[in-house]
């Protein structure tokens, strides 16, 4: 398909090893945690209190925790939860926010207007306050809380997608094509989204972060996830009362999230100085 | 007549831009206005497509070849723009999408207008490109490829593949040096003289409309102050403003400003 989203990329010039080791990284995430998906060595929530907090072994490459279960495929499943939840409240947020933003901006007036107060009656909620009372209307739950981060996240799409549409529509050749007799739908899928793609691209895998930041404090306060399901968060709050004797039980989640919330920002700073760098070309 | 306005206005909420405006445009004519910047001038010729933005007004009636204009729907609209009435812009380097190749711009503009072979839309673009002197790998090219000029051609072919009956052209030299845009004027002619289509013209240059035009109006703050032959008007004004623009851009070279020759006295 030579018509749907050619995008003219620049040369791959000034490649930061910052941003590759971001992306590489992400990537071997990924791929790890596609891979736990086909293969496991344990029930992650097969208790065995036998096995206790047990320390490193082959057996056991990080232990096991207060219920004789193994770590690390808590761990990789757990990476599957955080992570996977997250992306679906990316996604989510993205598939509502941007079409949104695209009909507010390209139609205006009256629609912009009841579009535009809509999402600032969203974002008027802090999204700690939204999350935490849909998990006391609703019950907590993984679901619950990913609803709550899609009201919060989809309004910041949306006003990045309208003024992108605002100032591109107002070009000639969004004028020129509509001389031509494009119909307004056409215009806006070959004529303006693809404008919208770098940005909304920036802007989410720096939102990933803060996801995943979001969806592991409110496992860990108990509001996400719930037990005995493997999760990040959960897995640091599991193993709060054995803080002093086996704090390597808490170490590993934290570090987890530490490193994917950092790998994410890193691929969000390098994409977006990418596309800052292309702006400066043209 | 192939386009008539007649008594259009144009009004934001708080004012009234264009005032009670009429004017007409015969078949193949090249049909030139002229005023100043703000005279209201662009914004009549983009009511004629129905392309104003919303918060504009318009009043009045514009028929063209026999159906009014004002009152057709959006879907009915979309049918003669492009393809009996197009439009050429001033700023030739945003009139084409910028990620979008010229190719891809022509056989968008064809498909849309229903022809639906592909090799035909390749075929048909290729050679409106050719007429109007552009290069036949110019279909592959990105629009930051192109030099001005070339880019103004390339709409020109574009707005004249499905031989429209009215061009409006708004402005089209004004980005271009002035060879360039006298190329671009030369072409225009020609292309005219081919499709016999009519041009309505939007210009501030004396000499395009000098040398191109067969009729025009003079507007100024919303209203047509005078309107004719461009003989009679360029000859002998009657309008004190339209003396006025006429003595600000001054000839060379004997005869009346409209390039007659005078008739000698004996």
């Amino acid at each position: 398909m030579m018509n749907g989203l050619t995008l003219r990329l620049p040369k791959l010039k000034r490649l930061s090893w910052r941003g590759i080791a971001a992306l590489i990284g992400l990537i071997i995430i990924l791929i790890v945690v596609i891979y736990t998906f086909v293969f496991l060595r344990h029930d992650p929530n097969l208790t065995n209190l036998d096995e206790r907090l047990q320390n490193m072994s082959i057996q056991h490459p990080f232990g096991t925790d207060q219920l004789g279960r193994d770590v690390l495929t808590r761990l990789l499943l757990g990476a599957q939860q955080t992570i996977g939840y997250s992306l679906l409240a990316l996604f989510a947020a993205i598939i509502i926010g941007v079409p949104f933003g695209l009909i507010a901006g390209y139609k205006r007036g009256v629609i912009d207007r009841v579009f535009m107060r809509v999402g600032d009656g969203f974002l008027a909620f802090p999204d700690t306050i939204v999350a935490i009372v849909l998990s006391g209307l609703l019950g907590p739950g993984i679901g619950n809380l990913v609803l709550a981060i899609i009201m919060i996240k989809w309004v910041s799409y949306a006003r990045l997608v309208r003024s992108t549409v605002l100032s591109e529509s107002q070009k000639e050749y969004v004028l020129v094509a509509r001389t031509n007799g494009l119909s307004p739908s056409k215009i806006i899928r070959k004529h303006i989204l693809p404008h919208i793609v770098g940005h909304v691209l920036v802007l989410a895998s720096l939102d990933l972060g803060k996801i995943i930041l979001l969806i592991s404090a409110f496992s860990y306060i108990g509001l996400g996830v719930q037990p005995p399901t493997p999760e990040w968060g959960a897995m640091l709050n599991e193993s709060r009362p054995y803080f002093q004797s086996r704090p390597e039980l808490m170490i590993y989640p934290g570090l987890a999230i530490v490193a994917v919330v950092l790998l994410t920002n890193m691929a969000g700073d390098y994409l977006r100085d990418h596309f800052d760098v292309k702006k400066e070309v043209q | 007549m192939i386009l008539s306005i007649e008594q259009v206005s144009i009004s934001s909420r708080e004012n009234k831009i264009v005032d009670n405006v009429s004017l007409s445009v015969g078949e193949g004519e090249w049909f030139a206005i002229v005023g100043q910047s703000g005279s209201g001038k662009s914004l009549l010729s983009q009511a004629i497509g129905q392309m104003l933005p919303t918060n504009l007004k318009v009043e009045g009636k514009i028929h063209f070849k026999g159906s009014e204009l004002l009152s057709l729907s959006r879907k009915q609209f979309q049918t003669i723009r492009g393809k009996k009435i197009a439009y050429i812009f001033q700023d030739y380097q945003s009139s084409f999408t910028p990620f979008r190749t010229i190719g891809q711009h022509f056989d968008e503009y064809l498909r849309t207008h229903g022809v639906s072979d592909a090799k035909r839309r390749r075929i048909e673009s290729i050679y409106a490109l050719g007429s109007v002197g552009l290069d036949e790998n110019l279909y592959k090219k990105y629009p930051f490829q192109l030099s001005g000029g070339q880019l103004q051609r390339a709409s020109i072919a574009i707005a004249l593949t499905l031989s429209p009956d009215l061009l409006i052209a708004d402005e089209i030299t004004t980005a271009l040096d002035s060879v360039s845009g006298h190329r671009v004027l030369e072409l225009l002619a020609k292309k005219q003289k081919e499709t016999g289509c009519a041009i309505l013209f939007i210009t501030h240059d004396w000499r395009h409309v000098r040398r191109y035009a067969n009729r025009l109006a003079v507007m100024k703050d919303g209203e047509i102050v005078e309107s004719g032959g461009k003989h009679r008007i360029l000859d002998h004004p009657k309008h004190e403003y339209t003396k006025q623009l006429i003595e600000a851009a001054p000839i060379l070279g004997q005869g009346l400003p409209s390039g007659l020759q005078e008739v000698e006295k004996r």
